[in-house]
């Protein structure tokens, strides 16, 4: 079921586009309200600022839960500099501001786990979302993210805060992020990026490709650390990748192995059975972590049989491959005109396949080669 | 052979992007990914042109060398499994199409040969999509769209 848009069909006639933006318009300050119920309940509002992609994006929590559990992976691009907010996301969880949804707007979020069909492929909530208001609901960790591109304002609520999975921690605000990008012409993108203050490479690939092995064994040859996983890309004037978490992220007994350095700064050690290992770099590498560089060339990571690395070129096709589909599948309301943007980002920088040997040691060599020569 | 008229790649579902010398073409709904290259990425282009099957019949049959048989055969099965990929809706019918005289031996002599046409199709990704991230699976497996027809 494809998000939709513009009119639609509500007994025997059409609800015009205008009136139904109008509609979720007034849905979204209902829940404005209900936030600002949650701050006065709880006792505790905090502004956080935070730079990314060169705009400020201010987080407004209504109590502590989830500013301990969401700004960590972001902490690097902190500022405490006035700026005028680019976007305002209002934050609450019902647990520790001890304020619930009202009764219809929680059984209406408890029908769609059950009527998932009223949901689109990535959890768009198709009758609240227009040109101006997206929203969507990502069951499982149950978490509500609703934007209003007109007036830059974001809400993101879940029950509990102390239930957001590890993944929701090491990259946070993913949906809410991705829609305000689209408004100021970056592009979400599902990529690893590591390099030099005057270049480096988007890794892209499907997970399990060998995009956090590269960027984790550039990060310890001393190479600057942009993202394991999602990013920010520009197309113009030239394609620039943007960091927006500091989070890496391991995964099982033998990236630990691998890693032994990274190892001891697992923050979730106890539940890595049933999780991906996330660490926080910028409590141990700060000095490692970048605003961002531009993009020089993008690469496909593939695991290959022999010991060595190697850099190889390969159509843009492949890499429009590599880069797309892992993108828009995990971003609600992508399409078109995401699609388009990647396109562009590869035609603008050359795309290669790396070709990752069994000798770890050896990848950031191959890549400080390809990057200086 | 049925006759097939206009098409339409069924959007907002579907995005695509011809880049050099291939298609990359993107499901949004099902979590699939493709590629169609030669002889594909030129029916591709010319149904997104609005071109029916006449047309992209007599656009190949300009561009390479094939027998009529071969080249509508080719066009027509890639139409078919485009349309069960959920890519492409008909969106009216049209006449059969009727074979056009062979060329001269020096007219073919510049042509590159036809290819049968071949859809790449790429599923591995599907599991991104939250179809049913927490119901259990039914006796068909992995809950799934409605089959196409």
């Amino acid at each position: 079921m494809a998000a939709q848009s513009g009119n639609r069909i509500a007994g025997k006639g059409l609800i015009p586009k205008g009136a139904l933006e109008e509609e979720q318009a007034a849905l979204f300050q209902y829940l404005l309200a209900i936030y600002q119920r949650a701050l006065q309940t709880s006792g505790f509002g905090c502004h956080r600022d935070f730079l990314i992609g060169e705009r400020c994006v201010r987080l407004s929590f209504a109590g502590e839960g989830l500013m301990h559990s969401l700004v960590p992976a972001l902490a690097h691009l902190e500022t405490s500099k006035p700026h005028t907010p680019a976007l305002t996301v209002y934050l609450w969880d019902s647990s520790s501001t001890k304020t619930d949804m009202p009764r219809m707007v929680s059984q209406y979020l408890n029908s769609l786990g059950e009527w998932w069909h009223h949901l689109g492929t990535r959890g768009e909530i198709c009758e609240l979302t227009s040109h101006r208001i997206h929203a969507a609901y990502h069951l499982g960790p149950n978490i509500l993210s609703l934007i209003d591109k007109q007036e830059g304002v974001a809400l993101y609520w879940v029950k509990d805060s102390k239930l957001l999975p590890y993944y929701e921690k090491g990259s946070p605000l993913r949906t809410i992020l991705h829609w305000w990008a689209d408004c100021e012409s970056y592009q979400f993108v599902h990529g690893a990026a590591v390099g030099y203050a005057s270049g480096g490479v988007l890794l892209a690939g499907k997970g399990g490709s060998g995009k956090s092995t590269t960027a984790l064994s550039c990060l310890e040859a001393g190479f600057l650390y942009a993202s394991d996983d999602y990013c920010l890309v520009r197309t113009t004037p030239k394609a620039h990748v943007f960091s927006v978490y500091n989070t890496a992220k391991l995964k099982g007994e033998e990236d630990l192995r691998r890693f032994p350095r990274f190892a001891s700064w697992v923050s979730n050690r106890d539940r890595t059975e049933t999780e991906k290992a996330v660490i926080f770099l910028q409590q141990y590498l700060p000095q490692s972590l970048t605003i961002g560089f531009p993009i020089k060339a993008i690469l496909t990571p593939k695991f290959g049989s022999g010991n060595d690395t190697y850099i190889r070129p390969i159509s843009p096709g492949a890499i429009l491959s590599a880069l797309a589909p892992s993108t828009l599948f995990q971003l609600p309301g992508s399409g078109e005109a995401s699609f388009q943007t990647l396109a562009k980002l590869t035609r603008q920088v050359p795309g290669y396949l790396l070709e990752l040997g069994k000798d770890i040691s050896k990848i950031p060599e191959a890549m400080a080669a390809f990057l200086l020569s | 052979m049925k006759a097939l008229g206009y098409f339409s790649i069924k959007k907002p579902e579907v995005v695509h992007e011809t880049i050099e010398e291939e298609t990359v073409i993107v499901n949004l709904e099902n979590g699939n990914y493709y590629s169609l290259r030669n002889a594909g990425m030129a029916i591709w282009n010319l149904i997104e042109n609005g071109a029916n099957f006449a047309e992209i019949y007599q656009a190949l049959s300009d561009r390479y060398q094939g027998t009529p048989e071969e080249i509508q055969k080719g066009i027509h099965d890639l139409l078919i499994v485009l349309q069960k990929e959920g890519l492409l809706q008909v969106t009216s019918t049209g006449p059969c199409l009727n074979p056009s005289p062979p060329l001269n031996s020096e007219a073919r002599a510049v042509k590159p040969f036809f290819e049968y046409p071949v859809l790449e199709k790429f599923s591995d990704m599907q599991e991104l999509l939250l179809l049913d991230p927490i119901h259990e699976v039914d006796e068909k497996g992995w809950p799934h769209k409605a089959e196409i027809e």
